[in-house]
């Protein structure tokens, strides 16, 4: 339990990070809130000689109100997003993520930048990012750049970012007025990770759902969008039958595996009764704006 | 201060703690595969070429003179029985380095084709060349007999499956020699146990040996043993004359250590249609692990034996078994053998008042044994009748009966008081030392060795120290395990007092405090005991389930039978603790494994031992029928991981309608069916 050896840098500046992670290429890595890397290091999972802390950046936790959006520093802590009120109104999905997301010890030190940078599949923030469309920036040696969350997620623990690039911002745009969101985790009985849990993120016109996003955590190798179940939402009015159906697809395009936490068909059926309450609740919210 | 005050203070020393100029920091190189043959090795400081020696199976359920060929060997010796098996060691003097050396450690293998299943190593090939059958124990107990054919028969297969023992400290040591003595500080049940163990397997005379307990953060069972790395730590320490340090990572735990349970039964139950249970006939299999060295040898034998229950069984037989699979050596978990044998048995008849239609208590009720007599399996079962009667009254049965969701467990719990136990007191300067052979490891001996030297010498607590166990303090001891520290521990203590008592009166005419504390007192007795005490219990379980099958656990209520009580809130303390493991090992705690014998727990995180937030509140009522024994206690540290988990298992089959025969039960065995 005790890490290989690494070089630890702290540098000030957003352009010394990137001339760090520059110059070693593949061998640097920043360090956030530390919570899933140091475990890693010290389980002796990786090796990373060079590790560039973002404590000494100032200027890169915050949850700002734009024009267009919410924008959301790298190093924001999970806990000061559980605690924010216009992230509780604008986006109860990300709320309900963040409130359940490990405990409030992780949740003090583990920041958003991380937890979308790391891409682990059980990883509750990648989904809510891909439902809720938010824009991931991230700057490198040429500069900033933005990527839509749902093409930010490669592969389990593979990301768009480029070996010398920082994430530095999430943007999530404001949705129509009557929109809503909602997550649901199903945990594991003894730990914080998920067997399945799923986003959701709807917005209405009339009787009608004009856009629906689904994205789901832990049952597939990355986190990603359920466009087919999508599909079976969009502009239609969500009855029972439909939600049911929806919910079905989502189970049925999902792949999660067997282990001690379920079977492959229980961890199925879990996330389309998930699925169908996550779709209720975001409903029940677009609906009371 | 006491104890346990000081540990939650943050002041307690474990053998992590200790720093000693020179030290050497341990490491081993772990086998990858279950099952494989040797190729080479390279990179390592320390293989079973230099380092030959084997391991000594010492504490709870230790056998000696097991097949030769199964010796588990402190370093591997040309072939590996499991994943995590100690195949090379490798030191530095910085911990860190002794990290990187471990992965620099290149084993090649020739992998072969492991035994998981302990059922399916009774049909496989041999494991070991030289070895008759992968059955290492095999024996029948009680007579058989023939069945009435208007019997009504319940057959089962009912299954603990393996799981850690994870005290929140791991295994760990720290060996110092200095030429001619060896002297070991340990995180153990028995500091004589280990110099015991280390003396025979290092071909050491016992007196160039000391070894010292320190504050001891859990064990379980477990730290009854002794273990590869221990001996090859005081090998390197004398090889090297520098102090040796290995401090095991909880995955080595995960993996290495000597998990608990892991016993499978094939049984039948006959009974007349009144309920009267007439038989038992069966097998009881248990999943050894690859080598000898922990209890495998003799789990099988003693669960056999328990299978009355606290019953009237007029007929058994019943098959022990113990097979070689390649998984760790199964070792001793918090009631060790108790928990299965009385799990299978309650089980049954809970099976065989569901097919009566019976209530399960009143099935009990008439089974309860009348008087006190010896089962056919061998084990005295004493009078249960009237005690089952105050259970129920005292649990409230009556309240709960026509309920879907309770649970109700009637157990024996067999103290392991044979062997007796050692004790020292020491007068000096006005204040008491006090030793003993079995320690505290995370309960509270010091509280009740105050207690009973203020009645026996009547001196105030402040100026005792009850110390921690030292070969060199103390001659000889047993250790702390099998529910026995209140009675043989505490035995003995009150008789080395009594023995202070009887110089002083001697001495002086009769019994001063004001002479004990000004003279000089030094007195070891032990207590020696042969018989295996007994006492019985009773455990209710709630439960809720919620629309995924998930189980909430209302109500965990005891009743046990502990004589006098030593100490209130240690009762209560074992009582919670072991409902916690009882839970857990009842819902989610397991080490799991797939068809290679590769595991699939290496991590806290998913070996399933519940969080706080999973626990819910316990009560517990005690009965006092006083034991023969001089400190008129019976013990309890077993009890709630006997009686917990068959309540709460029936609790469940009562609100899901499914028969629930494996621990941990699986969560897509429970998830409902959705209403239409
Ligand atoms: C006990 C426990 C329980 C947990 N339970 C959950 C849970 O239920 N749900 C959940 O979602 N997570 C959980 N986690 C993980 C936790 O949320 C981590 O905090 C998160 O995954 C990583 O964030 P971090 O700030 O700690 O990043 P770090 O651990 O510091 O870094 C993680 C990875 O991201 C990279 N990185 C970090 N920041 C940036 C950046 N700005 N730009 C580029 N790369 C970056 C690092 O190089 C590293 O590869 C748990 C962790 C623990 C210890």
């Amino acid at each position: 339990m005790n890490p290989p050896a690494f070089e630890y840098f702290a540098p000030t500046g957003i352009d010394e990070v990137i001339d760090i992670l520059a110059k070693y290429p593949g061998e640097a890595k920043i360090l956030a809130g530390g919570q899933s890397l140091i475990p890693l290091l010290k389980a002796r999972i990786s090796s990373i000689p060079y590790l560039v802390s973002l404590s000494e950046v100032k200027g890169l936790s915050y949850v700002d109100e734009g024009k267009e959006g919410v924008r959301i520093g790298a190093m924001t802590v999970d806990s000061d997003i559980e605690n924010s009120e216009l992230i509780r109104k604008k986006f109860p999905v990300l709320h309900d993520a963040t409130e359940q997301l490990a405990d409030p010890l992780v949740r003090n030190v583990g920041t958003i930048g991380g937890n979308l940078s790391h891409a682990d599949p059980a990883n509750d923030l990648p989904a809510v990012m891909i439902a809720l469309d938010a824009r991931i920036s991230v700057q490198g040696r040429n500069g900033l750049r933005e990527i839509k969350a749902r093409d930010f997620f490669l592969d389990t623990f593979t990301t768009a970012l480029e070996a010398e690039e920082v994430l530095t911002e999430v943007t999530i745009p404001f949705w129509g007025k009557r929109s809503g969101g909602a997550y649901v985790k199903f945990k594991k009985n003894t730990w914080n990770f998920s067997v399945a849990a799923v986003a959701v993120q709807l917005e209405l016109e009339g009787n009608k759902c004009t856009r629906a996003n689904i994205a789901t955590t832990s049952v597939s190798a990355k986190s990603g969008r359920m466009e087919s179940a999508e599909k079976i939402l969009a502009g239609k009015e969500l009855t029972h039958e439909v939600i049911s159906k929806a919910a079905s697809e989502v189970a049925a395009s999902a792949q999660p595996t067997s282990d001690p936490y379920g079977t492959e068909d229980y961890k199925r059926e879990i996330l389309k009764r998930i699925t169908r309450e996550a779709i209720r609740k975001a409903l029940s919210r677009a609906g009371e704006n | 201060m006491e104890l346990s005050e000081k540990l939650v203070r943050g002041e307690g020393r474990f053998v992590d703690d200790i720093q000693m100029p020179g030290m050497l920091y341990l490491g081993f190189a772990r086998s990858q595969y279950a099952r494989a043959k040797i190729l080479k090795i390279s990179g390592a400081q320390l293989t079973h070429k230099e380092v030959n020696f084997e391991v000594v199976e010492v504490g709870e359920g230790a056998t000696t003179g097991g097949p030769a060929a199964l010796s588990h060997p402190v370093l591997a010796n040309g072939h590996v029985g499991y994943v995590g098996q100690p195949v090379a060691a490798v030191y530095s003097d910085d911990r860190y380095v002794a990290e990187d050396l471990i992965d620099s450690v290149e084993i090649e293998y020739e992998p072969m084709k492991a035994i998981v299943d302990p059922e399916d190593s009774l049909k496989r090939e041999v494991m070991y060349p030289g070895v008759k059958s992968n059955a290492i124990v095999d024996r029948y107990f009680g007579k058989e007999f023939t069945p009435d054919p208007s019997d009504i028969v319940i057959e089962r297969k009912i299954i603990n499956r393996r799981i850690a023992t994870n005290p929140i400290e791991p295994r760990g040591i720290v060996a110092a020699y200095d030429g001619h003595k060896l002297t070991v500080w340990v995180s153990t049940q028995s500091a004589h146990s280990i110099k015991g163990g280390l003396s025979e397997a290092l071909k050491m005379e016992p007196d160039r040996i000391r070894v010292v307990q320190v504050d001891t953060g859990g064990a379980f069972g477990l730290k009854g043993g002794l273990f590869p790395e221990y001996v090859v730590a005081c090998y390197l320490a004398m090889k090297e004359r520098r102090p040796v340090k290995w401090i095991e990572t909880r995955r080595e735990h995960l993996l290495a250590s000597r998990p608990g349970r892991g016993v499978v039964a094939n049984l039948k139950l006959y009974a007349k249609k009144d309920g009267t249970i007439t038989g038992l006939k069966g097998e009881v299999i248990v999943d050894n692990g690859a080598f000898t060295g922990g209890s495998g040898e003799f789990s099988p034998m003693f669960i056999a034996r328990q299978l009355a229950g606290a019953y009237y069984l007029p007929n058994a037989y019943v098959r022990a078994v113990s097979v070689l699979t390649n998984k760790a050596p199964q070792g001793p978990y918090r009631g060790a053998g108790r928990p299965e044998a009385m799990y299978f048995i309650e089980r049954l008849m809970d099976g065989l008042a569901d097919k009566l239609k019976m209530d399960p208590v009143a099935l009990r009720l008439i089974n309860a044994a009348k008087e006190t007599y010896t089962s056919p399996l061998g084990m005295q079962v004493e009078k249960s009748r009237q005690f089952l009667e105050s259970a129920i009254k005292e649990l409230n049965y009556e309240k709960y009966r026509d309920r879907e969701n309770v649970g109700f467990a009637f157990l024996i719990l067999y103290h392991a008081t044979a062997g007796g136990e050692s004790a020292r007191i020491k007068v000096e300067n006005g204040r008491l030392k006090v030793w003993t052979g079995g320690n505290a490891h995370g309960q509270r001996h010091d509280i009740f060795i105050k207690t009973l030297l203020k009645e026996e010498l009547g001196v105030p607590e402040d100026i005792v120290d009850v110390l921690k166990g030292d070969t060199d303090q103390l001659e000889d001891g047993v250790g702390a395990w099998g529910s026995r520290s209140s009675m043989v521990l505490s035995s003995a203590v009150i008789v080395a007092a009594g023995k202070i008592k009887e110089q002083i009166g001697k001495k002086h005419g009769k019994y001063t405090l004001k002479a004990l504390l000004e003279g000089k007192w030094d007195e070891y007795e032990f207590f020696k005991y042969d018989k295996t005490e007994s006492s019985l219990g009773a455990n209710l379980v709630t439960v809720d389930m919620d629309s995924y099958g998930r189980v909430i656990v209302k109500e965990c209520l005891s009743y046990y039978d502990i004589g006098r009580i030593l100490d209130l809130d240690n009762a209560k303390g074992q009582n919670a603790g072991g409902a916690v493991q009882g839970i857990g090992q009842t819902l989610s705690e397991e080490l799991a494994f797939d068809e290679d014998g590769l595991p699939l727990i290496t991590s806290i995180s998913d070996a399933g031992v519940l969080s706080a937030d999973l626990v819910p509140k316990f009560g517990i009522k005690f009965h006092k029928s006083e034991s023969p024994l001089p400190s008129k206690a019976k013990g309890i540290g077993e009890a709630p991981t006997i009686g917990v988990p068959i309540a709460l298992s029936r609790a469940i089959e009562k609100a899901t309608g499914k028969l629930i025969v494996e621990t941990p039960i699986r969560p897509e065995y429970l998830l409902p069916e959705e209403k239409a």
